[in-house]
């Protein structure tokens, strides 16, 4: 353990401003104002992994003040009073997957999300790729978590019906850094415990992408490298959850935690006050808030943000797995590098970028990041150009100075569970951070009460049939049973009004335009929604039984229409 | 399994116009239409100003396909609607397609020709590079255009159009209309993208400002579009930094272009011009596909619909006629200068028996006092002089290869002289 005196040096030394540090709790609190945002996030991660617990950044930054998070403006008293066994705040993947492993048990169980949806954060706002687990450190949390993760997911898609492809991942090496990086890698992979990995040579790399850039030394092969739908897989999570008792409330804020000694007693919301056993913080980029509210802050989420593109499905057949060509730093293994990822949909993903900014919820992009993806990557896939970009996101990971998973009971609050800092590879290892956070809460929780697996527990979600991929006799057989199915909505993705209407019903139910998009993905292709993002508003509208005007794209406040026009009575 | 002569795609003003030449011709005849009505984007616009070549009239776009629509239902002509093609394979000689609607299910239909007359999209705003948030608000002005004349409601309050194609104008007016306020239309030419006509009628009259040399890079708004950022450009239509200014708006209507939608095309591996982003064809319209006949907007974007129909017309009459009978082409090529956006066809089958052409172009640049030549081997075989060419406005011209004797390694060069 470094002194906090020579912590404090380092960081002033280093950084424009004035910063002091207390020891808290085992953690090191950063206090005072610094000069720019760079500042700040270089006196957090000078504090990190000093051997204190964590790293708590309180400082001010000039010029600079946090703007309040987005709320649900709906006030009501629906959960007012409610006892639940456990309550799950976080609806990403982490929160989803921790509901349905507790959904084994014979508890009640709650997951409140202040957004419309599941999966409105980083979930939906990631490339899907399941990451061998290459990349973190030995020993930490990250790849642990990650690589058991990956493994799980076979099973998880499975029962969960989402589409998973075991494609494997190709990265490409210059020649100089290839001969380095081999003997690296391969030690990384034994202390991380991956499969085997394969040596490449310059004249096998068409085997494996007939479309890759080969003008380089080289490359190597994780063959358990998987892709699949970050955002169904995080509803299908979530929807088996629902299906095995368990409960859902979205646009649920939590508002303030109240404690006796050192346990929560009840967790105060815009819907009103729930009376939990034991709380599991999953709340992404607001994990930090959440611990703060109970008055247990011994980390801090600072926001990493990272921009991808959507190519056009009519450059999908150029690549079939995932490609990278990382600079040396990522043989180190401290940087995110990015990539180009096939969907299982048929898209090409690019990116994403990493960059420290302040704003947790700001999902912008921008025209010099985007570039500056596109002239990164698309070297490595010739046949891609700016052309086939239909698109462009923004995500923010949820990144504590340490760089690691927090997934374990809280020291000093009894009846708090965190799977905090979950960033990247976090999709890939929902499956097994949500099986220790399961085991763990049955751990508090059977001091408290008698806890038993369900008997009749359903492992099991059947997914809304993807027409355009049956064979002919079944989706005739379909469309005869429901002929919903045949009239086709999206023609870019060749969606038909039967599955939109399936994604309204279904255990998560979705009111909203880019929901449904997200689940059936209308909207989703080269038209992005010109041609059947009305029709999908007539549908909801119809379906639901509400005015066209209340339908919302994404929730409260993001109405597709105004008012009618003056004629139209 | 059912089996025509000829399958036309689309049931917008250019497949009307071609099931009525097919089935004029003789030719079984089967229109395929996703939508629920046939009419196409015709259906929505409920200007007026269709018309005026084929008809001698001012007719509204429903007036303009009712009247093609009531002659198709005349007409021996099968009709599928609310139906999607999913595949077409070549079969030998023939084509299998497979569709699928509420009422067979997946069918598999056989033609002998097809003609793709699947119209065009809007390019979004995200092809044109506009950063920012993803809020409610941002549409396409034909997305807008649905939403106003079709389902009755106002998407918004207080809008800002990019690009001056003549929907964007269109909508322009009709939102005004409608009592929205249109803050203005913004260009990143530095010449109007649509008709004259319309920048008077859609614009001036209704004190609408249009900002040429300007564009919109940014939107903000996390639910619903709040303000947009306007940036003036260069020659090269790059921003220029610093010109930045915020207009506030809850929506931005985007009429930034149209691009054929050869989906379908690209699926049988025919060849696209990257001109017209439609198919490569000759005087009869057929692609380079032997069988497979492209009109409309799909072929290339048109601004009038007289010539929409009048393409659908050629594609419908030939594709009949090859599903009778057909013997090879030889086809020369037919290139159009630099001068020229594009010109269409492509080429000229010199064994075909249609020898008249009915050629389109246009120009790249606005200008003054042209002569547009048709050459070939060093002959000038077709000239006609212009006062005023410009990209908005397409010229079509017609000339007779009969009397002279194109040889197969020969080509037209189509040349425009000051």
């Amino acid at each position: 353990m470094k002194s906090l005196n020579k912590i404090k040096s380092a960081i002033n030394k280093n950084v424009n401003g004035e910063v002091y540090l207390k020891e808290w709790h085992k953690s090191i609190i950063l206090e005072g104002k610094v000069k720019s945002w760079d500042d700040f996030i270089k006196a957090g991660q000078i504090a990190a992994n000093k051997g204190y617990k964590g790293v708590v950044n309180n400082m001010e930054v000039e010029g600079f003040k946090s703007p309040p998070i987005k709320a649900p403006s709906i006030k009501d008293g629906t959960l007012d009073g409610k006892k639940v066994d456990v309550l799950v705040i976080g609806g990403g993947v982490t929160g989803c997957s921790i509901l349905r492993e507790l959904s084994k048990w014979d508890i009640s169980c709650l997951l409140v999300d202040k957004e419309e949806d599941v999966a409105m954060h980083a979930s939906s706002r990631n490339d899907g790729m399941v990451h061998p687990g290459i990349e973190p450190k030995p020993g930490s949390n990250k790849a642990r978590f990650n690589v058991e993760g990956n493994r799980l997911y076979t099973q998880i898609a499975k029962e969960l019906d989402v589409p998973l492809n075991r494609t494997g991942s190709l990265v490409l090496f210059d020649k100089k850094i290839l001969k380095a990086a081999f003997p690296i890698v391969d030690a990384r992979r034994k202390k991380n415990g991956l499969d085997k990995i394969k040596l490449v040579s310059q004249s096998e790399i068409k085997k494996y992408e007939p479309y890759a850039d080969d003008n380089v030394g080289g490359a190597l092969f994780f063959p358990s490298t998987a892709i699949t739908c970050p955002y169904k897989m995080t509803v299908a999570y979530g929807e088996n959850a629902v299906m095995n008792g368990a409960e859902i409330s979205l646009n649920t804020i939590v508002l303030s935690i109240h404690k006796e000694e050192d346990k929560i007693v009840y967790v105060e919301t815009n819907r009103g006050k729930i009376f939990p056993k034991v709380v599991i913080d999953a709340a992404g980029c607001f994990a930090d808030v959440i611990a703060d509210m109970a008055g247990d802050k011994f980390f801090s989420i600072h926001p990493r943000k990272g921009e991808i593109l959507i190519l056009d499905k009519k450059k999908g057949r150029l690549l079939h797995s995932v490609l990278a060509k990382p600079s040396l730093t990522i043989v180190k293994g401290n940087t995110k590098g990015g990539g180009i990822v096939k969907t299982v949909d048929g898209n090409i993903l690019v990116g994403p970028d990493a960059y420290e900014q302040p704003l947790r919820e700001d999902f912008s992009t921008h025209m010099e990041n985007i570039n500056a993806i596109a002239n990164k990557h698309f070297p490595i896939l010739p046949g891609i150009n700016k052309g086939d970009i239909i698109t462009y996101f923004a995500g923010v990971r949820a990144a504590t100075y340490e760089e690691d998973f927090i997934v374990e009971k809280s020291e000093y609050v009894e009846n708090l569970v965190y799977a905090a800092g979950i960033q990247s590879p976090g999709f890939a290892s929902a499956p097994a951070i949500s099986r220790e956070i399961e085991r763990i809460t049955i751990d508090v929780l059977s001091k408290m009460m008698k806890v038993k697996k369900k008997e009749n527990f359903n492992p099991y979600r059947k997914g809304i049939p993807d027409l355009s991929l049956m064979n002919e006799n079944d989706r005739s057989e379909l469309i005869k049973k429901r002929p919903d199915y045949g009239v086709i909505v999206c023609r870019c993705e060749e969606i038909s009004k039967g599955e939109i209407i399936d994604a309204i019903n279904s255990p998560i139910p979705t009111r909203t335009i880019d929901g449904i998009k997200r689940r059936v993905r209308p909207g989703m292709g080269r038209c992005q929604g010109g041609f059947c993002m009305p029709q999908v508003l007539n549908i909801i509208s119809k379906e639901k039984g509400i005015d066209p005007t209340k339908v919302t794209k994404k929730g409260e406040g993001s109405n597709i229409l105004v008012s009618e026009t003056k004629q139209s009575k | 399994m059912d089996n025509y002569d000829v399958v036309v795609l689309g049931g917008g003003p250019a497949g009307l116009a071609a099931a009525l030449a097919s089935n004029e011709c003789g030719g079984k005849t089967l229109i395929i239409e996703r939508e629920k009505l046939l009419g196409g984007i015709l259906k929505q616009c409920i200007h007026d100003g269709f018309g005026l070549i084929r008809f001698k009239e001012k007719l509204s776009g429903p007036e303009y396909s009712g009247r093609y629509i009531d002659m198709v239902l005349e007409k021996d002509i099968d009709v599928e609607t609310s139906t999607f093609v999913t595949e077409i394979k070549k079969q030998g000689e023939e084509f299998l397609i497979t569709i699928v609607n509420s009422k067979y299910g997946v069918k598999k239909i056989k033609a002998k020709a097809i003609v793709l007359a699947n119209g065009c999209r809007e390019r979004t705003w995200r092809q044109v590079f506009i950063q920012g948030t993803r809020p409610a608000g941002i549409y396409t002005a034909g997305t807008a255009q649905y939403f106003v004349n079709m389902m009755g409601y106002l998407p918004f309050k207080k809008c800002v159009v990019l690009g001056s194609g003549d929907i964007g104008l269109i909508m322009a007016r009709r939102l005004t209309l409608e009592g929205c306020t249109v803050e203005g239309v913004y260009e990143a030419k530095s010449t109007p993208s649509g008709l004259s006509r319309n920048i008077a009628q859609c614009l001036d009259d209704f004190s609408i400002p249009l900002h040429l040399s300007h564009t919109v890079t940014r939107v903000f708004g996390d639910d619903r579009l709040n303000a947009v950022e306007i940036s003036k450009v260069d020659e090269k239509m790059i921003p220029i930094p610093g010109t930045e200014k915020i207009v506030e708006c809850d929506g931005l209507v985007l009429s930034v272009g149209l691009i054929p939608e050869n989906e379908i095309a690209e699926s049988l591996n025919i060849k696209i011009d990257r001109k017209t982003k439609g198919p490569f064809v000759d005087q009869n319209l057929m692609t380079g596909l032997e069988g497979v006949f492209s009109c409309g907007n799909a072929l290339h974007v048109n601004d009038l619909v007289d010539y929409v129909s009048e393409s659908g017309e050629i594609a419908g009459e030939n594709a009949a006629k090859y599903a009778k009978e057909h013997k090879d082409r030889k086809l020369i090529r037919m290139n159009a200068d630099s001068k020229f956006l594009y010109a269409v066809p492509q080429y000229i089958d010199i064994n075909s028996l249609n020898q008249k052409v009915i050629a389109y172009f246009r120009s790249r640049d606005i200008r003054d006092k042209m002569t547009v030549k048709l050459l070939y081997d060093g002959q000038v075989i077709f000239s006609r002089k212009y006062n005023k060419l410009k990209p908005p406005e397409m010229e079509r011209i017609t000339f007779d290869i009969s009397k002279l004797n194109l040889k197969d390694n020969g080509e037209i060069n189509i040349v425009m002289e000051g």
